[in-house]
């Protein structure tokens, strides 16, 4: 991670990625900041006037434009150092709430999305014999909540996805790793999503969504800021090799431990104590 | 056949599908095995000769055969008291060289398939405050293999629907578990489904990946055969309460168990040198 490599960030136009096109660009690298939606990209231009990043219109729900933003990309650098994984969002409901769109949805994003960038992206960091793909996945990928289940399971299968393409590009000079951060204070919450179903008053599930919601609410507010995730992003990013996993926060530690500690039905035990529904009839 | 639990099985051709519906069919359930292809069917028809065992077409891929599959079992038993998710399949090749369309067509087997047979039956079962459901998942789903990734991911998911559904769920008296072969003597090698671009002899991780195929494929003759997994299923229907999950094999049990026991520097080396490993070797 020297000053002029180049980075390609996904997701940029708000929250962490944002916050971490900004401060790659800081350490003096040439950030390439994906964006989807124009009109929510206005943050993505100012910062753009000031640091070297240059914003990219990508879709990475769309094969097709994943491509063409790749490909410009290459064109103008010819190299890609690092590649940030961090486009996704949050589908909250619960499973049967939810429609099989809105399930398809946050695979198509979370995981098909990060394969897609990904695929465009290796080919050239296998030429060039080096880089660096970091994907940004969740506690939740070791820690599944009810509620959350759709985004438990793809953040579960980026768990997965780095692992072997961790064993696989390795050989080429390719590094992989994975951030797991537990909350943090980022536009994630606005832009969580939910079906439609979800709250509506003939789900049997309404009164447990209402449950969860006043569970979480308020704990991405006191949550640690978006500081905390981009130090350990440039820390992962400024190592060599990088570890397998990176964790972020104290409590994101406890719950990745805990996890390996207990066994299944103790670690069970103790979530069905949070969530006041989760009792046998 | 009044009385008898009855239970809904998915890709009853063969393997593990095959072997659990015969099994719970003689240990007193009433057993609807479901396949894609009906044309693959004579082989089961003729093993459950005189059991209560019956056979219809489900595709878990298409939601108007899963509709259909459903609303026929409860027009013939009016119930399901038990699922059992075996319908699945593995891609093989580099997580780099997989198109869109090949993802796509993993997940909607093993992931979005399993996912509409559990929709389409948890409204019954809410209805009857009572059920089981039963996925066959993978040791794949607690421990990424190389070349076969894009399917570990796709287990993954299943073990992380598992443990999200199962909290879901209390309140309406059904269970779910995700039960977890190891190596497995079923016709899933036959089954699996090769990467285009290795299949056609260009992948980038060509050598490594034809090692790693022949190694697959020569699996210890020890493992055990698919009754073991049926044998499984039954476990855990009787249980009082069903576990999270239920390792099946040798393989499964103690693999997770020496992942436990490292460190993740430590696991992490041991992947490396084994993937050196295969790509030295000569096949």
């Amino acid at each position: 991670m020297t000053s002029g490599s180049i980075a390609l960030v996904t997701g940029a136009n708000s929250g962490f990625g944002l916050a971490c096109a900004r401060a790659l660009a800081i350490k003096g690298i040439r950030v390439y900041a994906t964006y989807r939606n124009p009109r929510k990209a206005g943050q993505l231009w100012d910062l753009s006037r000031t640091l070297p990043v240059f914003p990219l219109l990508m879709d990475i729900n769309r094969n097709p434009s994943v491509e063409r933003g790749v490909r410009q990309l290459l064109k103008r650098e010819g190299r890609i150092d690092i590649l940030l994984n961090n486009a996704g969002f949050v589908m909250a409901g619960f499973w049967e709430d939810l429609s099989d769109e809105d399930i398809r949805d946050q695979f198509e994003t979370n995981v098909f999305g990060l394969l897609r960038v990904t695929r465009a992206v290796l080919p050239s960091m296998r030429k060039q014999g080096s880089g660096k793909i970091l994907n940004i996945g969740s506690v939740a990928a070791f820690a599944a909540l009810p509620g959350l289940g759709p985004y438990s399971a793809t953040k579960s299968a980026v768990n997965s996805i780095t692992e072997a393409l961790r064993m696989e590009a390795r050989p080429w000079g390719v590094e992989v790793a994975e951030v797991n951060p537990g909350e943090i204070r980022t536009s994630v919450v606005q832009n969580t999503r939910m079906g439609e179903k979800v709250l509506s008053a003939k789900s049997p599930y309404t009164p447990f969504t209402r449950q969860f919601e006043k569970l979480t609410k308020g704990r991405f507010e006191k949550a640690a800021p978006v500081e905390r995730l981009v130090k350990t992003v440039l820390n992962a990013l400024g190592q060599t090799p990088m570890k397998r996993r990176y964790l972020v926060k104290p409590d994101d530690y406890a719950v990745y431990y805990l996890r390996w500690l207990l066994p299944d039905n103790v670690w069970e035990w103790g979530l069905g104590q949070m969530f006041p529904w989760s009792r046998w009839p | 056949m009044e009385g008898r639990p009855v239970v809904l099985i998915t890709g009853c051709s063969t393997g593990i599908g095959f072997e659990t519906s015969l099994l719970l069919a003689r240990e007193g359930y009433r057993v609807f095995a479901t396949m894609r292809n009906l044309k693959k069917a004579a082989p089961l028809k003729d093993a459950a000769k005189g059991l209560p065992l019956e056979i219809l077409p489900l595709d878990v891929d298409k939601p108007s055969s899963v509709k259909a599959g459903v609303a026929a079992i409860l027009r013939k038993a009016g119930r399901i008291d038990v699922l059992v998710n075996n319908a699945g399949w593995g891609a093989f090749g580099a997580i780099e060289e997989f198109s869109d369309e090949e993802v796509r067509a993993q997940y909607e087997t093993n992931f979005f398939g399993l996912l509409r047979v559990t929709r389409q039956v948890l409204p019954v079962m809410r209805a009857q405050k009572s059920g089981r459901i039963v996925h066959i998942g993978s040791l794949a789903g607690r421990m990424t293999f190389a070349g076969i990734g894009l399917y570990c991911s796709s287990k993954y998911a299943v073990e992380a629907l598992t443990e999200s559904l199962r909290l879901e769920l209390r309140p309406f008296n059904i269970e779910t578990a995700v039960i977890e072969p190891g190596t497995i003597r079923t016709p899933f090698k036959a089954n699996r489904r090769k990467a285009r671009i290795f299949h056609e002899g260009k992948s980038s991780y060509q050598k490594v990946l034809e090692n790693i195929l022949y190694f697959g494929n020569h699996p210890s003759p020890s493992a055990p055969g698919p009754w073991k997994v049926a044998a499984a299923v039954l476990k855990a229907l009787r249980a009082k309460r069903m576990a999270i999950r239920y390792p099946v094999g040798r393989d499964a049990v103690w693999f997770p168990f020496f992942r436990w026991f490292m460190p993740d520097f430590l696991y992490d080396w041991v992947l490396k040198k084994r993937y050196e490993g295969f790509q030295r070797q000569g096949a």
